[in-house]
Parts: structure tokens; C-alpha cells; sequence
């Protein structure tokens, strides 16, 4: 369990140091999620006029789940083809700890790193907007983290992916968008939407968020379908990840980039 | 060849020598590598390529072995196979006893591997931030090593740089850098592929110079690649030649020299050498590159054994043709390394375009190594 903590405490930190040693970049991946916002809103409310201000609560809500997600699923899906391009990729194979360890404490590390991330962004979309918001901490987390694990299980589909064809940054940049289609998908006129990736997730965080509704006040079913997509993807894409890390052994190509 | 039973060099010797092991843990045995029947095919059919062939070899505790050959010889390939990185097509490889493919997180605790050279480290870190970062991922406690890698960072140059970041480093100092990420976890093996690629001269003897230093020092168990002949005449104690995914020699340095101990002349004679003499020099000794010098004339023989040269002499002596000068040239790693790697693949043309030509008792350079020294 040390060794588990250590490497988690090792993989944060290198975040972090990452973070802080070149604040150009964070600060301009910060300002470029925050200008496409803020375009939306000022454009949009330019355009729209009072029929975006009525709408903009469930913006900022989908805005918020769609910066979460991207960072969380990006943050292993890129890191594979970076890993592969810097030769680190098979030193992290190698880890005694297990590969699949060292990827899921990445995970980890991404998801809490998400989580941040996307506050900063809520907490600025907020202040740009006057909107108000329910934010209660015990029912947005949840809902939070298990929205995030189905992007983080298409993320492991598209690191395994990497593992195997390299050059694929394109396919990431497409999924991306498709993100956006998942977050926005009308659940609740067609419940069977929920099943794809995020959009369970999307519609009771706007529900808990923009309505108020706890946690428990859901019903059992739509929290079931939320675990069950969560968990679902998230196997599904660890699985798949698992196979191309297996094949791309197999053809002599893990740290090839 | 079967290098386990073939010309594997006088192991039992290192392994007899008190000061090249280490403190032994149950599991451990002397041979700390075991590679049986190591086979590496890619794709299927009419396309497929055999990148090992058939490898069995074993490296003592405490030895550096050198994986010498031609690029695709499949020397990266194998490594990778021992290493888990590559799913071999047949064969077992143990590191400490564990078997790789079976057990891979077990057997990586035995081991650590520099892979291509200045890679396998990240550039925005500083040294410290990646030693004690792959420390971590090699379930190492920074803490727990740091003695170990502020001792690594003094003997590699490396500690004044400690708190630099790795972009900003030369070349040779990056490379130092993932070989005390590597070394900092203290592991049964290393395996270097390659560890010189890309540097200069000054850089690469520099590293070859800390690297024989720790090994002596430390007598820890080094597998290492190189298409460069100095760094594996530097390094290593045993080499194992690899030729289109096969081993053609595995002996040590100073017996494949040895075994192929050839020596060089050229000879220059006062005037013209008669075309009679010249055509027994030729049909006898394989005489070739004749030259005028001056008034004189130049040629070179090469000769297994130092009395022909006199015999050489004396044929030049019998056409009244007088000695004007005698250099000879040393045979190094080098010449041993064309010669097997040459001999192997001419000996392939000849199986492939003359079935049932002359019958021959030249021995290949592979049937040298395996027979010795004549």
C-alpha cells in the first residue's frame, strides 16, 4: 500500500511542479476554455438576447461537465502519445507496481486534477455571468465523479489506441467534440440517450444543480443508470487499453512512437 | 549456436570470484539471466520476419555482457523480449528466477533498463525530480535511495546540475541522467541499449569511462547493446555477437580476438617484385593491394600464424627482392566482429547458390569461435 501512496504522491507531484514551472501554459489552457465560454455567453447574449439568459444556467452546468471531462479523458489519452514520443512510456511499463497501477493512479491524479480544474472555470463562468447555482458539495461530487469515469473509460479506449497506432491525435480532437453532443443529449425526452457516455451524468447534474435536487432525491433508477454507464465504460475502456497494450507488445510497438 | 553449452566464456571463473557477487537472496542463483530458446517472429506467412532466432544464453551475477551486432540484427528486439516490453513468439526468459512473461511485476523489481539512449526521462523535470520520480515508479521510496543516488550524481558529474532541468542539459548529460535514473534504484540487472548512441567522442568516452568505474566498483550485472565496438571492448567482460536474430559468437573479448587472431602486414620492398614472386605470393599467402612506392613496391598479407612471415621473407629473399620495411596492424573487436558477422552471411549466399558445388574445410567464423584457437 506504501508503494501505492508513493507513486501516487510522485505522479501529483509532478503535476503540480508541471503546473507551477510553466504558468504560460496553464494559464493559457485556462484562458482558452474560459474565451470559448465567454464567447458563447457575450455572443450568444448579443445575438439571443433574454432567450440565452434563460438558457445560460444549463450552459455553465454543461460547460462545467464538458472542461471536468476533457481534461480527465484527455489527460490519458494524449499522455499515452506523449509518453510513447518521449520514450517514458516503457519505463512506466516496467514499473514493478504494474502498468495498469501506474495508469489508474494517472487516472486518479487526472480526475482530481479535473475536478479543479473545472471549479476555477464554474467559479469564473459564474462571477461572468450574475447566475446562481446550487452547489451542494455531496451531491455534485458524486454525480461529478461518476460522469467522469465513462469519459475517463473512453479515454482508456483511446490511450490503448495510442498504445498501438501513435499518431492518432486527430481521433482525440473529434472525440472531443462528440463530447459535447454526449453532454447535450435530451435525456430526458429519450432515456435511452442516457446509456451513452456522459449524458446520464450531464442530465441529473443539471437537474441537482440548476433545480436543487439532492442527491437522494433522485430516483434509484437514474442513479443505477448513472453507476451502471460509469462503471460499464470504465471496464469497457480498461479492457480495451489492457488488449492494445497486450497487442502492441505483441508487434514490437509500445514505445515506438 | 546454443550459447548455454557452445562458446559461452569461462563463466564458472566470474562466478567463483568472491568479489563479483553480491549478497545473494533465497531465490537468487549465480546465473541472474536465464534466456532459453528466445524466438521473436513478426507477421504471418510469406511475410513474416524472424527477428530472434532460437537464443539461449545466460549472464552471471556481476558480469557486463555485450550484445554486439549490425543494425537489425535484432539486438533491440531481444532486449525488449527479455525486458517483457516485446511478447516473444517461444522461449523463457528468468530475471533473478522469475520468469518475465509469467510474473512481470516480480521480475521488474530485479531489474532496470535504459532504453535509446537520452530518452526514457522527462525533459521539463529536473535531474532530482526524475531520479526520485522513477524511483517511486520502481516502488522505491526517494527517501530510501537518496544516498545511493547523490553518490550516482557525484560520480556521474551530475550534482551541481541536480536542481537544473533536464532540457537544459547536453546530451551526454542527459544520457547520464536516465543511467542514474536506471542505477539510483539499485536493481540485480541493467540492461543498456545502446547507452552511447548520439554522443560525441569526448561525451562517449566520458560515459564509457563512469560506466566501467561503477561496474568495477559496484560489480553490479550489466546487459548491454552497442553497434559500437570501443563501447562493448570498454565495457565488457563477455560478448555475444548477434547476426540476423542469431548468436554467432559468444565468448570473451579476448578470446574472440583470439580465436581470430589474425595479424596484419605490409610489407615494402626495395625495388619491383618479379611477376613469379608476385604469383606465388598471391596463390600462397593471399597477397593483395601491391603498389609502387618510389622505386620500390608495397603489399599486404594476412597471417594466422607469425611464422609465415618469415617464409614470406624468405620467398622475397630467394628473387633476390630485399626487405625495405615490416608494419603490422593489431587485430581488434572490430575486425572480429566484420569477420563473423561477413563469414555468416557469405555462408548464407553459399547455402543459398551453390547446393552441391565444391566441398570446402574452411571453417566459418562461427565454427572458430565454437572450436577455439587452433
Amino acid at each position: 500500500m506504501s508503494d501505492h501512496l508513493t507513486l501516487f504522491r510522485a505522479i501529483a507531484k509532478k503535476k503540480v511542479v508541471l503546473l507551477v514551472r510553466y504558468p504560460v501554459n496553464t494559464l493559457s489552457q485556462f484562458v482558452s476554455i474560459y474565451a470559448l465560454f465567454a464567447v458563447i455567453f457575450f455572443g450568444g447574449k448579443a445575438v439571443a438576447g433574454p432567450a440565452l439568459t434563460d438558457s445560460i444556467g444549463g450552459i455553465i452546468v454543461g460547460f462545467f461537465l464538458f472542461t471536468a471531462a476533457i481534461v480527465a479523458y484527455s489527460g490519458l489519452s494524449w499522455n499515452m502519445t506523449r509518453e510513447a514520443q518521449w520514450g517514458t512510456l516503457e519505463q512506466l511499463f516496467m514499473s514493478p507496481l504494474g502498468f495498469g497501477t501506474v495508469v489508474s493512479t494517472k487516472v486518479v491524479v487526472n480526475v482530481l486534477y479535473s475536478i479543479l480544474w473545472s471549479a476555477f472555470i464554474l467559479a469564473l463562468m459564474l462571477v461572468t455571468s450574475g447566475e446562481s447555482l446550487a452547489l451542494d458539495v455531496l451531491t455534485v461530487g458524486p454525480l461529478l465523479v461518476l460522469s467522469l469515469a465513462s469519459a475517463v473509460g473512453v479515454g482508456f479506449a483511446f490511450g490503448g489506441l495510442a498504445l498501438l497506432y501513435k499518431r492518432i491525435e486527430n481521433a482525440f480532437q473529434l472525440v472531443q467534440w462528440v463530447f459535447i453532443g454526449f453532454i447535450g443529449a435530451p435525456v430526458g425526452r429519450y432515456e435511452l440517450l442516457g446509456w451513452l457516455p456522459l449524458a446520464q451524468g450531464s442530465h441529473l447534474l443539471q437537474r441537482a444543480m440548476r433545480d436543487g435536487v439532492r442527491l437522494w432525491e433522485f430516483p434509484a433508477s437514474e442513479l443505477g443508470l448513472l453507476v451502471a454507464t460509469a462503471l460499464g465504460y470504465l471496464a469497457l475502456g480498461y479492457l480495451l487499453f489492457h488488449r492494445a497494450q497486450r497487442r502492441a507488445r505483441h508487434h514490437g510497438v509500445l514505445g515506438h512512437y | 549456436m546454443d550459447a548455454t553449452t557452445g562458446g559461452v566464456a569461462d563463466a564458472s571463473d566470474e562466478a567463483e570470484d568472491p568479489t563479483r557477487r553480491r549478497e545473494s537472496a533465497p531465490e537468487e542463483t549465480t546465473k541472474v539471466l536465464r534466456v532459453r530458446n528466445l524466438r521473436k517472429t513478426y507477421g504471418r506467412g510469406d511475410g513474416a520476419v524472424t527477428a530472434v532466432d532460437d537464443i539461449s544464453l545466460d549472464v552471471e551475477r556481476g558480469s557486463v555482457v555485450g550484445l554486439l551486432g549490425p543494425n537489425g540484427a535484432g539486438k533491440t528486439t531481444t532486449i525488449k523480449s527479455m525486458l517483457g516490453l516485446v511478447i516473444p513468439s517461444g522461449g523463457t526468459v528468468e530475471i533473478a528466477g522469475v520468469d518475465v512473461h509469467e510474473d512481470a511485476r516480480r521480475a521488474y523489481r530485479h531489474v532496470g533498463a535504459t532504453l535509446e539512449g537520452a530518452r526514457n526521462v522527462y525533459w521539463r523535470l529536473t535531474v532530482r525530480e526524475n531520479v526520485e520520480f522513477f524511483a517511486s515508479l520502481g516502488g522505491r521510496d526517494p527517501e530510501d535511495v537518496r544516498e545511493r543516488y547523490e553518490s550516482l550524481l557525484e560520480q556521474f558529474d551530475l550534482a551541481a546540475k541536480a536542481d537544473e532541468t533536464v532540457n537544459d542539459l547536453s546530451r551526454g548529460m542527459k544520457q547520464k541522467v536516465t543511467l542514474v535514473c536506471t542505477l539510483a534504484r539499485g536493481t540485480d540487472v541493467v540492461f543498456l541499449d545502446e547507452p552511447t548512441l548520439g554522443l560525441d567522442v569526448e561525451s562517449s568516452l566520458e560515459l564509457r569511462r563512469e560506466l566501467r568505474a561503477l561496474a568495477d566498483r559496484e560489480s553490479i550485472t550489466v546487459v548491454l547493446s552497442s553497434h559500437d565496438m570501443d563501447v562493448v571492448e570498454d565495457l565488457c567482460e563477455r560478448v555475444v555477437v548477434m547476426n540476423d536474430g542469431k548468436i554467432v559468437a559468444d565468448d570473451s573479448v579476448e578470446n574472440l580476438v583470439g580465436v581470430f587472431g589474425t595479424q596484419s602486414y605490409r610489407i615494402t620492398v626495395a625495388g619491383p617484385i618479379p611477376e613469379s614472386v608476385r604469383e606465388r605470393l598471391c596463390t600462397e599467402y593471399d597477397a593483395e593491394e601491391f603498389e609502387r612506392v618510389g622505386e620500390g613496391e608495397r603489399f599486404e598479407v594476412t597471417l594466422t600464424d607469425a611464422d609465415d612471415l618469415y617464409e614470406v621473407f624468405d620467398a622475397l629473399r630467394a628473387d633476390d627482392c630485399s626487405l625495405d620495411g615490416v608494419t603490422a596492424t593489431d587485430p581488434d573487436l572490430e575486425d572480429v566482429f566484420l569477420e563473423l558477422t561477413n563469414g555468416e552471411r557469405e555462408r548464407g549466399d553459399d547455402r543459398g547458390d551453390a547446393e552441391g558445388g565444391p566441398a570446402t574445410d574452411e571453417r566459418t567464423a562461427t565454427e572458430k569461435v565454437a572450436e577455439g584457437p587452433r
